[in-house]
């Protein structure tokens, strides 16, 4: 595989992880896979790449105290349990030879999920700016099911009173995310945080990349020590392309309005899942493939 | 420079084979017991040590005559995978007592290789059938000096395979259908073929002033690890009057060698120094573009 390939490909993750701020791992992926990685190495070395990234994010956040630590740690306790969990299916999908197709279909899944619903919000921004510029939010925090949950913590820098429950799960649910595609889960922890578990939005990203951190540093020695699927010098090149990319990334959103900018965004990851949609369509040139090759004693 | 190494070494080579036949240590006497290598080893000269052929695998007896001399060797002692192999094709020759032609078996190591068949599901393609096949040889490949029919159909066919011949040996793991298996077959040799470690042509061994010969042996990008094995015979009306096998070695080498080594024996000692490279990377990048 061509090194200049890979640097490429990763300052173009980077460069548009910075443009849409986010972490360019559910984007990175599906590239690496589009030039040939095998989508089960793809996944583990793209892991390693977030620790990377979250940890270049965390660095910020942690010096201006936007980091909840207790929050950060009982998301964390879910995280560790849902990545680890995680990996095992990886490795029996792997060993049953059907990780490749299960990466691309929740791929798709996830991608045509996420770039729809960024479609439909910058379509419904676009045209509510034209319409009326100060239409009020609809507060989505309500008190249900949620508040009414067992393990009741207290979370001081967050403002919240909630069951410890709540975290572990989300936390449990990117965790496997993070195991199985790679990716460090922020485009949906980040929501997460703010309209399930309602947290404010100064301490959402400090703490999110806190959890993030842990867990991809988690999947990358799972995944190292069990399936051997963590290419080293592959994920060392997407941490410096993305190192250059995100940069000049961020500077160019800068100049760019925002819903557009998630427009284009979204179309891009539609566009990403459509390919990979029709990967899966397609009748293939050959039908048959090789597994693990063991060689006899 | 690159292309002029295996003309010199070809030279050197047999500058030394020649020295060494004028003194005479292979002038051997008539009722010498057959044997299997050329006198003196497999390889005379080369700077590498040679291991004998194997002996599990031996050639036909040679005619009633003494051993034919064959002496070979290859333009390099092993096939080095660094992090930028893109494949490679190295130069076999070598000497032969004329009347004869030459066929060249490459072999890779055994293994067992699990195949997948992909079926349509709910529109979706997807891994359905596998089945596994043991003492499937990683790379195979034949030259001769001749169509390979030919000189095989006279009697050398049991000892010298064609890739059809070698592969039905190749054994099945567990129960199925006889068709099926066929068509499971047919995709490893696809597979193989596809990725170049079964070429699907004959090489062609040149043979120069009816004594010295030479056969490119083309390796793919994607070439298994291993000692591989290149069999040198000398054919005369259709038998092998004499044989050579000696061991390629394709291996690794370099940072990326390490790099592999430690990943596969130390999972988890790896997984650690990615993740404190990612670390420190990711630390120095960070506060080195917010300085900037």
């Amino acid at each position: 595989m061509n090194v200049f390939v890979l640097l490429g490909l990763g300052g173009a993750a980077g460069l548009l992880a910075g443009m849409f701020g986010v972490g360019g791992g559910f984007l990175a992926t599906p590239l690496l896979i589009f030039v040939g990685i095998p989508p089960a190495v793809a996944v583990a070395s793209q892991a390693n790449q977030v620790v990377a990234n979250s940890i270049s994010s965390l660095q910020v956040a942690w010096r201006r105290g936007n980091v909840d630590l207790r929050m950060g740690l009982v998301l964390l306790l879910g995280g560790m349990i849902g990545s680890s969990a995680g990996v095992s299916v990886f490795t029996w999908l792997k060993r049953i030879g059907q990780i490749d197709f299960v990466i691309a279909v929740l791929y798709v899944v996830m991608l045509s999920t996420i770039g729809l619903l960024m479609l439909a919000e910058s379509l419904r921004t676009w045209f509510r700016r034209r319409r009326n510029p100060e239409a009020p939010r609809g507060k989505l925090h309500t008190h249900t099911i949620v508040h009414r949950l067992p393990l009741k913590l207290r979370f001081y820098k967050s403002k919240l009173y909630i069951s410890a429950l709540l975290p572990i799960g989300i936390g449990f649910v990117i965790g496997l995310l993070s195991a199985i595609l790679g990716v460090g889960g922020g485009f949906v922890l980040v929501p997460a945080m703010i309209y399930i578990l309602g947290m404010p939005t100064a301490v959402v990203i400090g703490t999110s990349n806190f959890q993030i951190l842990f867990v991809a540093a988690n999947v990358t020695f799972l995944q190292a020590a069990t399936n051997g699927t963590v290419d080293v010098v592959l994920a060392l090149l997407l941490i410096l392309g993305g190192v250059v990319g995100a940069p000049i990334g961020s500077r160019l959103a800068a100049k760019l309005p925002g819903v557009a900018l998630r427009g284009l965004m979204s179309i891009l990851i539609l566009v990403v899942a459509a390919e990979l949609l029709t990967e899966l369509l397609r009748t293939p040139s050959s039908l048959f493939s090789l597994g693990i090759r063991e060689v006899m004693p | 420079m690159r292309p002029l190494l295996p003309v010199l070494a070809l030279l050197l080579g047999l500058a030394a084979s020649l020295s060494a036949s004028a003194q005479g240590p292979r002038e051997a006497p008539r009722e010498a017991p057959p044997r299997l290598d050329a006198p003196g080893g497999a390889v005379p000269f080369g700077p590498f040590p040679v291991a004998p052929a194997d002996p599990g695998a031996p050639p036909s007896v040679p005619g009633k005559d003494a051993t034919p001399e064959l002496i070979v060797d290859l333009s390099r002692p092993r096939v080095s995978i660094t992090s930028a192999f893109q494949g490679e094709s190295l130069l076999m020759f070598g000497m032969f007592d004329p009347p004869g032609e030459i066929v060249v078996v490459v072999a890779g190591p055994p293994a067992r290789e699990t195949v997948l068949r992909k079926q349509r599901v709910l529109g979706l393609w997807l891994n359905t059938g596998r089945q596994a096949f043991d003492d499937v040889p990683a790379y195979y490949f034949i030259a001769a000096s001749q169509p390979l029919q030919r000189l095989l159909a006279r009697g050398a066919g049991g000892e010298i395979l064609s890739l059809d011949d070698r592969l039905s040996s190749v054994r099945s793991v567990g129960e199925r259908d006889h068709d099926d298996l066929i068509n499971f077959r047919q995709g490893l040799v696809e597979v193989k073929r596809r990725e170049g470690l079964y070429p699907a042509a004959i090489g062609q061994v040149s043979i120069q002033a009816g004594r010295l010969f030479r056969v490119e042996l083309p390796f793919p990008s994607r070439l298994p690890e291993g000692v591989y094995e290149v069999r040198t015979y000398v054919l005369r009306d259709g038998k092998i009057v004499a044989a050579v096998s000696r061991p390629l070695p394709v291996g690794k080498v370099g940072f990326s060698a390490q790099l592999a080594g430690w990943a596969h024996n130390d999972g988890a000692l790896y997984g650690l120094g990615a993740i404190l490279m990612a670390l420190m990377v990711g630390w120095l990048g960070g506060a080195v573009v917010r300085r900037m």
